[in-house]
């Protein structure tokens, strides 16, 4: 856990994605089981809750996520399990709620992010997400602005490449799609020069879109 | 392109007149070291010894202050402790001196507050002084072709390589390397603390200068990010680019809350800007001089497309299995030879099946003798299947066979294949036990413009890395 004023909520960051015309799967804060509940049922079920805390960073080590809810009592139990969790986990967490937000049907999944380079500024960075980031750092990284050509082969440059072209059934990732995504987030933080820190993890990409999942933004 | 660069820089390359403070007549110090290289050196200019006891060093007087210095100074070299630098800057300044390089050490690099406050107060008298600082801490500046040695005397011939570094150690290295292997420098530069030119100042100069054809560089952080991204982007277009990024540390800033900051290390992020500029990124010294050697040899790649006579004689078997998994791990492309050349190569050969594929073992021709050999091999090479052509050559298994004559006749054969071939000719001389022949055949092949190298994974990587930059500049 963090204390930091700094860090937005995935429902800030997602909102402030989507004004910038980069594809999010929209989140809505719900601050009671009861609009928790409500929520599922205008979006259409199966959904997702997620802790909603300026406090909790990693929302899924203290239990503060649940996938595929597929009805009202079933996002009920999920409301309350995650409060309780996260509240034994970080007593001291302030939270908001939970963020509601549809089940995206399974994609290839990559991360786009960014941080600052004391050297060279804004610099982006793209990987395949779960463990080919985390474990092998597969990814690749390009200052802040990246142009279409920076993009193409940002994407292209990555060992697990081939993931993104399908496999074993799975089907093709769109790379324009994904190359379209980059580019418009080093735009938003070229406006945005307050912006520390930026993840966009996961990000589902479809053969015809690309998706943010999950995002997080950190003001400097 | 930076043109204004030569202009600036001309007191640097080629100054008429420079004076070396610091020498002393009677003990040994890095002054006088440094004007008895200029004078071995055969520096055609003027040179005026400067040190506070006077005297005589060979046939020149030592002047006691700068300010003596009867004509005008373009470049002025400093081996002084750093508590005199501040004066003498002043003494520069009033001598209207262009630039001046600080051998002397002991500022900002040692971390200390006294360090860095004396930087900033050089830096601001060669503001007033309209004067340029190289340095402090760094051997400066190589030009062979104005018989400017590097530090130790170090002197090579005159040629189309640029190079800058941040590191004497590494700079001196690239010189002597450079003498050893025929890559020769138009100019290079170890800036060291950097406090006014820095890289991004030379690579600027390099880009315009017009006998410098590649351009390679160690360096191991800079001051100013963006200016250097910038400055590569620009200079990338003029000219092949090669960078060494030396120091790599961990993963980013410990206060990361991202996945993308905590996986944020200085060397990822190096090596995207470098792409993303149009250099090409080595990670050693060998790597580095590799690239400077094939491309100045050759200039540009026409393809990665190789073909591979992996054996001259006997024992070529499994050198060419080795040989084709070398270029093809370091990103070759390693194509079969046309139906044409396999059928013309068993005729003359007398053999069948896969050994007169590619990689190419031509070993059975040492039982039919040299013009046998040289047949095949020209075979081999005409075949349009492949953009380049590289030949391992054992020169302890080939000296008993063929003798110290045959060798001879076959790296002649080289040489001429060489310049009738529209596609590059590249040895292989591996180190072995008969290293005095080796290193003379490696000359004669360097001097003749064939790369040279030890083994065929350096071979490979300096021949993708050669199209890699043709290629970039193609899509650009």
């Amino acid at each position: 856990m963090v204390k930091s004023q700094n860090l937005l909520t995935e429902v800030e960051s997602k909102e402030l994605l989507k004004k910038a015309g980069i594809p999010v799967v929209e989140a809505k804060l719900a601050r009671s089981k009861k609009e928790a509940i409500s929520l599922g049922r205008e979006m259409g079920f199966p959904v997702v809750l997620k802790i909603s805390s300026p406090d909790v960073v990693h929302k899924s080590d203290s239990g503060g996520v649940k996938l595929g809810l597929a009805n009202a009592a079933q996002v009920g139990r999920a409301y309350s399990q995650i409060i309780s969790s996260v509240k034994q986990a970080y007593p001291e967490a302030r939270i908001d709620g939970v963020s509601v937000q549809t089940m995206a049907a399974p994609g290839v999944e990559v991360i786009v992010g960014m941080s600052k380079d004391a050297q060279f500024g804004p610099v982006l960075m793209f990987g395949l997400g779960g463990i080919l980031v985390e474990v092998l750092k597969d990814v690749s990284f390009r200052i802040v602005p990246v142009t279409e050509r920076d993009a193409r082969e940002m994407i292209r440059e990555i060992k697990g490449y081939p993931v993104l072209q399908g496999y074993r059934g799975q089907k093709p990732a769109s790379v324009p799609a994904l190359e379209q995504l980059i580019i418009k987030v080093s735009q938003f933080v070229e406006k945005n020069p307050q912006i520390r820190e930026l993840d966009l993890n996961p990000i589902f990409a479809y053969p015809d879109k690309a998706v943010a999942v999950d995002a997080r933004i950190i003001l400097e | 392109m930076f043109e204004e660069k030569l202009k600036e820089f001309e007191p640097i390359f080629y100054p008429k007149s420079i004076a070396i403070v610091g020498v002393s007549a009677t003990s040994i110090k890095a002054g006088s070291v440094w004007v008895r290289d200029f004078r071995s050196a055969g520096f055609p200019g003027v040179i005026y010894p400067v040190g506070s006891s006077g005297g005589r060093i060979g046939d020149l007087e030592i002047l006691s202050n700068l300010r003596l210095i009867p004509g005008e100074v373009d470049y002025v070299i400093v081996a002084v402790p750093r508590q005199s630098v501040l004066g003498l800057l002043d003494d520069c300044a009033a001598k209207n001196v262009k630039a001046v390089h600080f051998f002397t050490a002991g500022f900002s690099e040692m971390d200390t507050q006294q360090g860095r406050k004396l930087e900033e107060q050089m830096l601001e008298k060669a503001r007033q002084g309209n004067m340029r600082i190289i340095g402090p801490n760094c051997i400066g500046v190589y030009s062979p072709e104005r018989k400017i040695p590097f530090l130790m005397g170090i002197l090579g011939q005159s040629g189309s390589v640029g190079f800058v570094s941040q590191s004497g150690g590494i700079a001196t290295k690239l010189a002597t390397i450079g003498i050893a292997r025929h890559i020769n420098y138009s100019k290079g530069v170890s800036f060291g603390n950097g406090i006014d030119l820095d890289a991004s100042d030379f690579l600027q100069y390099l880009a315009a200068d017009p006998k410098t054809k590649v351009i390679g560089a160690y360096l191991e952080g800079t001051r100013d990010g963006t200016r250097l991204f910038d400055t590569m982007r620009e200079v990338a277009k003029a000219k092949p680019l090669v960078v060494w990024k030396g120091g790599r540390t961990e993963a980013g800033a410990q206060a990361a809350l991202s996945h993308t900051g905590s996986l944020a290390s200085s060397a990822a992020i190096w090596s995207g800007m470098l792409k993303q500029a149009g250099a090409i990124e080595v990670h050693s010294l060998e790597e580095l001089t590799d690239a400077l050697l094939i491309f100045q040899q050759l200039g540009r790649g026409q393809g990665i497309r190789a073909v591979i006579i992996g054996g001259l004689a006997d024992g070529g078997g499994g050198n060419s299995v080795a040989a084709g998994d070398a270029c093809m791990e370091n990103g070759l492309k390693v194509p079969p030879l046309s139906y044409k050349t396999k059928h013309k190569l068993s005729e003359l050969l007398g053999e069948v099946g896969n050994i007169l594929c590619n990689p190419v073992d031509v070993s059975q021709a040492q039982f039919r003798g040299l013009a046998t050999l040289f047949q095949a091999i020209d075979l081999v090479a005409r075949d349009a299947i492949s953009d380049v052509v590289l030949i391992q050559e054992d020169i302890d298994i080939l000296l008993p066979i063929y003798s110290e004559k045959g060798l001879e006749e076959i790296n002649e054969f080289f040489i001429d294949l060489a310049s009738r071939q529209n596609k590059p000719i590249i040895v292989v001389l591996p180190p072995g036990s008969v290293e005095a022949e080796r290193l003379q055949i490696e000359q004669r092949l360097l001097a003749a413009s064939i790369p040279v190298f030890s083994s065929m994974e350096r071979a490979a990587k300096a021949i993708y890395r050669l199209n890699q930059y043709s290629c970039w500049r193609e899509a650009e």
